[in-house]
C-alpha cells in the first residue's frame, strides 16, 4: 500500500468516526438551473449561452430568520492584458454578474489566485476589475498571489489574513493556507521569478506540499473559535481544502490533523475553498466542505482521492474557454437547510451519464509524477 | 500455396534488390544485449521524456532550441493536464469530437496547440512532437490500452 493510501486511511479513521456527520439541522439540497442570456464572444458576435456557474447556499443558521446572500469569486489567474485577455474577459463577466445580483449580495469573498505569477501588474489589473464591485469585499490569498515578493504587494493592496467577522448570526473566518510553505528557494539561490515559477506549477515537485496553516495561525483559529458557541454556525474560507484530497497538487493542507482537532467541538462548520477549480463536496466528521470553481480554467479531477460524496461535474470542453468555469453566489437563510447551486456558462454542471462525467472519463488512467524538475 | 521454385525466385529478387540499392543488412537482435546497451536505450528514451516534460510545462528555452511556439496565451499544456492527466494517449486513435475526424495522439497535440493555446502547429514527425509524445506516453504508461474509447 503506498504512502498516499495510508494517509487517506488515517484521515478516514481520524475524521470519520462511525455515525459522525455534519449537524442535522443543516441539510444540503442541490439544484441546477439553466438560463439563457446574451453572451458576447471574442469576436464580438452575440450568441446565446448559458449563465455562469453559480453555487448558491441557503444556510440554516442565520440569526432570527434573517436571510442574506454573499458572493464568491476566485482563481482568476490574471496575466497582463498584453499577453492574455481570455482570463480578463471571464473575470469582467463574473464581476458584472456579481454587481448585478438582485437583491445585492451583502459582501464578496475573493478566494485567492487573483494573479497568475504574482506580478504587481496582474494584481493591479485584478484590483481595477474588482473595483467595479461596490459591495464590501474580503480577501484571502492564493499561492500565485504570494511567492514573487512573498506577499508584500498583496498585503499592501488587500490586507493580510487571517481575519474574522460576525454577520447576522454567522461567524466568518478567512484563513491563509499559502504563505507558510517550506523554503525551497534560499539554498538553491533562486530568483523571485524562479521561486514563483515553481509555486505556479501545480504538478511540480520542487515547492513540495506547501499548503498549510502553520502553528501561529492554528493557535489563532483555536482562540477565535473559543469565544463562539459550539453549536453556532461558522463558515471558514480557505484557498486550499482543509482535508486531504490529493497532496501532490496541494489539494489539502498538510496540518489537517491539527485543524480538525480544533474544529472537533463545533457542530456547524462549513468550509468554502478554491484552488481545485472543480465542483467538490465532502463531509469530514462534523465539517462540511465545498469546492468552488475558477473563472480561469478547470482542473481535471485528481487520479485518486476524489471524495465519494462528490457528484462529479461534466467533463470540460477544451475548445471552449467559457466551459466548466464560473463564480459563486451563496445565500444564507433562516431556514434549517443548506443549499448550493451550480450554474455554468455553457453546460449543465453535473453529468447525467458516466461517459460525460469528469471522473468516469479517467477510469483507465494511471499517472506518474513529472520528472524534469527532479533531474 | 507458394512453390519451392517461387521461393527461390523471390530470394534471388530480394538479393538483387538489396545489392542494387547498396543496402547494408543490419541485425538488431543477433547478439545478446549487454546491460550497458539496454541502459543506453533507456537513456535515449528518458532524455526524450525529459525534453517533452519541459515542453509540456511551457519551458521557454526548450521551445527556442526546438524552434517551436506552443502557446501565445501564457498557458502551458500542464495547466489543464497536470501529470499529463486527461490526455488519454492509451485511447488513441479514435474519433475526436472537437475535430470531427478519426485522429491520432499527434493530431490531438496539434489541435491543443492551435486552439486552446493559440500556438503554432508543429511538425507531426519533428523532434518536438516526438518528445511531447514520449512524455505523455511515459506519464500514462501504466494505463490500460483502450483505443477508440471516447
Amino acid at each position: 500500500m503506498n504512502e498516499r493510501k495510508l494517509l487517506q486511511l488515517e484521515m478516514d479513521r481520524t475524521l470519520r468516526p462511525e455515525g459522525e456527520r455534519p449537524s442535522s439541522t443543516t441539510v444540503m439540497t442541490r439544484r441546477t438551473f439553466l438560463h439563457k442570456s446574451l453572451c458576447y464572444g471574442a469576436a464580438g458576435a452575440a450568441t446565446y449561452a448559458l449563465l455562469p456557474l453559480i453555487n448558491t447556499m441557503d444556510v440554516a443558521f442565520a440569526a432570527d430568520g434573517q436571510s442574506f446572500r454573499f458572493a464568491w469569486l476566485s482563481d482568476t489567474h490574471l496575466y497582463p492584458k498584453s499577453l492574455n485577455t481570455r482570463f480578463v474577459d471571464k473575470m469582467v463577466r463574473a464581476v458584472k454578474e456579481i454587481q448585478g445580483m438582485n437583491p445585492p449580495a451583502d459582501f464578496l469573498i475573493f478566494g485567492g489566485d487573483l494573479a497568475q505569477l504574482g506580478d504587481p501588474v496582474e494584481l493591479k489589473l485584478g484590483a481595477e476589475l474588482l473595483g467595479e464591485i461596490k459591495i464590501k469585499k474580503h480577501f484571502i490569498p492564493g499561492e500565485h498571489d504570494w511567492y514573487l515578493d512573498m506577499g508584500k504587494t498583496w498585503s499592501k493592496m488587500f490586507g493580510a489574513p487571517p481575519w474574522t467577522f460576525d454577520h447576522k448570526g454567522v461567524r466568518f473566518i478567512g484563513l491563509d493556507t499559502v504563505s507558510h510553505g517550506p523554503d525551497y528557494w534560499t539554498a538553491r539561490k533562486m530568483t523571485p521569478q524562479e521561486r514563483m515559477g515553481h509555486m505556479a506549477t501545480l504538478d511540480g515537485s520542487v515547492a513540495g506540499p506547501w499548503a498549510g496553516l502553520g502553528s501561529e495561525q492554528l493557535k489563532w483559529l483555536n482562540s477565535t473559535l473559543s469565544s463562539w458557541g459550539k453549536d453556532k454556525p461558522v463558515i471558514i474560507f480557505s484557498h486550499n481544502p482543509l482535508y486531504e484530497y490529493y497532496p501532490q497538487w496541494n489539494f489539502w493542507v498538510r496540518d489537517w490533523r491539527e485543524v480538525h482537532e480544533i474544529l472537533k467541538p463545533y457542530s456547524n462548520v462549513t468550509n468554502i475553498h478554491g484552488h481545485t477549480h472543480q465542483a467538490l463536496y465532502n463531509e469530514i466528521g462534523k465539517l462540511r466542505s465545498i469546492g468552488m470553481l475558477a473563472t480561469s480554467w478547470p482542473w481535471p479531477y485528481a487520479p485518486e482521492g476524489v471524495p465519494v460524496l462528490t457528484r462529479p461535474m461534466i467533463r470540460a470542453d477544451p475548445g471552449d474557454h467559457f466551459d466548466a468555469v464560473g463564480w459563486s453566489s451563496l445565500a444564507v437563510s433562516g431556514m434549517a437547510r443548506v443549499e448550493y447551486e451550480y450554474m455554468m456558462w455553457r453546460k449543465e454542471v453535473f453529468a447525467t451519464a458516466p461517459v460525460d462525467s469528469g471522473t468516469e472519463d479517467n477510469r483507465n488512467q494511471i499517472l506518474s509524477p513529472r520528472i524534469a524538475d527532479r533531474l | 500455396m507458394v512453390s519451392k521454385k517461387n521461393y527461390t525466385r523471390l530470394a534471388i529478387v530480394l538479393a538483387l534488390v538489396s545489392l542494387g540499392l547498396g543496402m547494408q543488412q543490419v541485425y538488431a537482435h543477433k547478439e545478446p544485449h549487454a546491460l550497458d546497451q539496454l541502459a543506453a536505450f533507456e537513456q535515449v528514451f528518458m532524455e526524450q521524456v525529459r525534453v517533452g516534460d519541459l515542453l509540456f510545462h511551457g519551458d521557454g528555452d526548450t521551445q527556442k532550441n526546438l524552434n517551436v511556439n506552443l502557446s501565445r496565451t501564457g498557458m502551458a499544456c500542464a495547466m489543464c493536464h497536470p501529470f499529463a492527466s486527461d490526455t488519454h494517449p492509451h485511447e488513441f486513435p479514435k474519433f475526436q469530437e472537437q475535430m470531427s475526424q478519426f485522429a491520432t495522439l499527434r493530431d490531438m497535440i496539434n489541435w491543443c496547440i492551435e486552439k486552446p493555446n493559440e500556438g503554432e502547429r508543429i511538425d507531426p514527425d519533428g523532434p518536438a512532437m516526438k518528445a511531447l509524445e514520449a512524455y505523455i506516453y511515459w506519464s500514462n504508461r501504466n494505463s490500460k490500452l483502450d483505443p477508440g474509447r471516447h
